[in-house]
């Protein structure tokens, strides 16, 4: 319907295997890209970004950090959320031990410290798999969160235990602490997001994500064409916390502006694993669907009574608004057991093949 | 001409919406919790908050003539919806109610931005009584190391010397809450040379706190002092009593004293004692204004078992706090309809002399206490209740707290908070 490929001709190789060889899917993602870049901040309120766009944005990141390893590299993981503490106390340490320090740099650095921290976690994996690596990650992530409340040094020794974003600039404009605009922040984070995933995309469609593909699909046929299941393994628990920790410390010093260690918790890490699932594992646009389900939309449903101008009680608003996206979650996944991302390349297919028939899932 | 005469349609259209906008109410939004693991606690402490803004309402048409629009924003006591509702109502909010030491955390920093205050009656920051450097937060009428310093004079029998020699747990949860008392005890230990004794619960072990009590079967601890929450005290409690523990050397701190946590267990804990600035009050005349105004006009959700509990009289007190600072504002500025930035000065300029209290109908439940400028606290004092099988009851008279002692701490703790946080605004103007 939409999507006319009639005269859509591809002369060369190249042009076969681009990333959006439809026209149409470019379009798309400009129009996208034109709205997150300009449109939405022109317009947004206080209130949408500090509750919609800053989270859904950090939140998808997270997701596509966890979907490299469980999606592409089919490794089980609960310990996300211990992995953005990681993220985030790093990034601290680093802005109050050298404040003149840049704090993208901060933030990009913060990612090799939860690398380091993923693959001593990620080393189990080489032995076992499926729900015992799960296990084996739970206990990444009780360790980290103790860590976290115990080591003093990490919080620099605060009476509280909880760790408070300082003012930061950056090229002179406050980016980080209660004197940043959301503008700026939003920015930041916008700019990090696209192109820590234009790197994924690219990492995943080329050499690496296929043996990480091929470790999912089955191990030992993997291991027989000559792929080193170690390094294999490793890498996706290394670039997958790296990823995950930028998001941490993005999720503390551009949003939050505080934190405690039970912030970190095993919630946390469900929150992110529910994400990647209900998106689409093994998927990069899953991650964005699944965090704008999971994290935006029950601040819509929130704000939607108030609209209508109907009077519910701020308390059964919660209870509602927990069974309504409670039933999407599970409706969505009988629908289609493969996420969001599924959802739509069949809709996409449809729409191309229109006006004929689409038969259905290959 | 036409374009006249549509710039006065405009303009006359525009007056006639402000003019409404003026005698609107005065918005007045708590971040409530009365659902997730703290919901027990939360919902008695909400629902009389709602309540005694309720009477107000309908027995004197609000405050200064200006209706309060009292409405809840649940959180569930999470940090993230915390933020959404502070997002969602700081533009016409005159206060913010943040409830959650974690919320306030996040929250603090922001409302110099925003010019909002934050009321935090009895939790928060201590330092925060320190008003020139936190100008927007108030935590009337006492804060945690008032609390802590209160139940050390109680265990000393008024003289420090005798807890020479002693030991004392601390059950905590570990969490920014519980820890909030341990620099005021660990200067006290050092000063009064008693041994402190930090026993932390994590989030996860509040209901199963049998590590914890093992260790203070162990050390036998002369007291043990509790600073816990939501399932933390009732599994707290439990242990006590199946362990053996002396009820009358257990002192909770005034969050620590819920009517709720202690039905189940009846006599078996008696003799426990929490510290508190508000005291349950059953024969008071606001308890009587409430009954006929809301709670007989249907409008309450409160049991009639639970109007003698301890948090629901506590959550009157707090909205009546805030209902003093609203009046206090209103008579400084001349005008009924007052702005967050007013209120702060009504919220800096509390007199709770004990004539106001016996006319506001508190008579009783609160200890007089004014706040200024320079001391957001005012530092009421508090009662020791005690726990009697079937409700709490005063086990002493007014305690004060050593301010001596706690000042320079405050002071100290206030200055670090605002080099961590630099740039940080000072109210030079006190």
């Amino acid at each position: 319907m939409l999507y006319k490929i009639a005269g859509q001709f591809k002369t060369t190789y190249r042009a076969d295997q681009a990333l959006y060889p439809i026209r149409e899917d470019a379009w798309l993602l400009g129009v996208i890209l034109v709205l997150a870049w300009i449109v939405f901040p022109l317009t947004a309120s206080e209130f949408a970004f500090q509750t919609l766009l800053i989270p859904v944005l950090i939140y998808s990141l997270a997701a596509l950090g966890l979907n490299i390893l469980t999606g592409y590299a089919g490794q089980l993981s609960l310990g996300t959320g211990a992995f953005m503490g990681v993220g985030a106390y790093a990034c601290y340490k680093m802005v109050t031990i050298f404040p003149e320090m840049n704090l993208i740099a901060a933030l990009l650095l913060s990612g090799v410290f939860s690398a380091m921290v993923g693959v001593v976690f990620g080393l189990p994996s080489l032995r076992i798999k499926g729900f015992y690596l799960a296990i084996a990650t739970l206990a990444a992530q009780f360790f980290l969160i103790w860590l976290f409340e115990k080591w003093a040094w990490l919080y620099n020794y605060n009476a509280s235990g909880a760790i408070q974003v300082p003012n930061i600039d950056l090229f002179g404009v406050a980016a980080a602490g209660p004197l940043a605009s959301s503008v700026t922040q939003y920015y930041v984070i916008l700019a990090m997001v696209t192109v820590i995933t234009m790197v994924v995309i690219n990492i995943t469609r080329g050499n690496q994500g296929r043996i990480w593909k091929a470790t999912r699909d089955m191990d030992i046929a993997a291991e027989l064409i000559g792929i080193n299941l170690m390094r294999s393994k490793l890498m996706a628990f290394a670039v997958s916390s790296y990823i995950v920790g930028v998001a941490g410390a993005m999720f503390v010093f551009l949003w939050r502006g505080a934190a405690e260690p039970n912030l970190f918790d095993i919630e946390l890490s469900f929150r992110v694993l529910f994400i990647a699932i209900i998106g689409g594992l093994g998927s990069i646009l899953g991650n964005y669907l699944g965090a704008i389900l999971i994290v935006a939309l029950p601040v819509v449903l929130n704000i939607v009574p108030e609209w209508l101008g109907l009077d519910i009680k701020s308390a059964t608003l919660e209870h509602l608004n927990i069974m309504i996206v409670g039933t999407l979650i599970v409706g969505f996944l009988i629908l289609e057991p493969h996420g969001l991302a599924q959802l739509w390349r069949l809709a996409r297919e449809k729409l191309i093949l229109w006006p004929f028939p689409h038969e259905g899932r290959q | 001409m036409k374009s006249f005469t549509k710039l006065v349609a405009a303009s006359v259209v525009a007056a006639v919406t402000a003019g409404a906008a003026a005698a609107e109410s005065i918005y007045v939004p708590n971040l409530s919790y009365r659902t997730g693991p703290f919901a027990a606690t939360g919902i008695p402490l909400m629902n009389g908050q709602r309540d005694y803004i309720a009477m107000l309402n309908a027995r004197d048409g609000g405050i200064g003539g200006i209706e309060i629009e009292y409405d809840e924003c649940e959180t569930g006591y999470s940090t993230e919806k915390g933020v959404e509702c502070y997002e969602k109502t700081k533009g016409t909010a005159v206060v913010t109610q943040p409830w959650s030491t974690g919320i306030t955390l996040q929250v603090l920093p922001q409302t110099n931005v925003d010019q909002i205050p934050i009321l935090a009656p009895g939790y928060g920051f201590s330092p925060m009584s320190n008003g020139e450097t936190f100008q927007w937060a108030f935590n009337p009428p006492a804060s945690y190391w008032d609390a802590a310093s209160m139940i050390l004079q109680y265990i000393a029998d008024g003289d420090m010397s005798n807890l020479a020699g002693k030991k004392i747990a601390h059950l905590h949860l570990d969490h920014p809450y519980g820890k909030e008392p341990i620099p005021l005890f660990e200067a006290m230990a050092e000063e009064h040379g008693f041994e402190f004794l930090p026993i932390p619960v994590g989030l996860s072990e509040m209901q199963n706190q049998s590590a914890q009590w093992l260790q203070i079967r162990r050390e036998r601890p002369d007291n043990v002092i509790m600073w816990g929450w939501g399932a933390m005290n009732a599994g707290a409690l439990t242990e006590a009593v199946k362990t053996r523990y002396p009820m009358d050397q257990f002192i909770g701190v005034w969050w620590s004293g819920h009517d709720g946590d202690l039905v189940a267990l009846g006599d078996d804990a008696k003799g426990y004692k929490s510290i508190s600035w508000s005291a349950p009050a059953p024969d008071a005349p606001v308890m009587a204004a409430i009954q006929e105004q809301v709670i007989d006009a249907g409008k309450s959700d409160v049991g009639a078992d639970e109007l003698g509990w301890v948090f629901y009289q506590r959550g009157i007190l707090i909205s009546a706090m805030l209902a003093e600072g609203i009046r206090k504002a209103q008579v400084i500025h001349g005008e009924g309809d007052i702005d967050a930035v007013q209120l702060r000065d009504g919220l800096a300029s509390l007199d709770f002399t004990q004539e106001r209290i016996d006319e506001m109908g508190l008579t009783g439940m609160i200890a007089p206490f004014s706040t200024s400028c320079t001391d957001h606290t005012g530092h009421s004092g508090g009662w020791m209740l005690e726990w009697d099988g079937s409700q709490f009851v005063k086990a002493s008279d007014l305690l004060q707290a050593d301010r001596d002692a706690i000042e320079p701490l405050e002071a100290t703790a206030a200055a670090a908070y605002a080099e961590a946080n630099a740039p940080w605004p000072m109210n030079d103007g006190c």
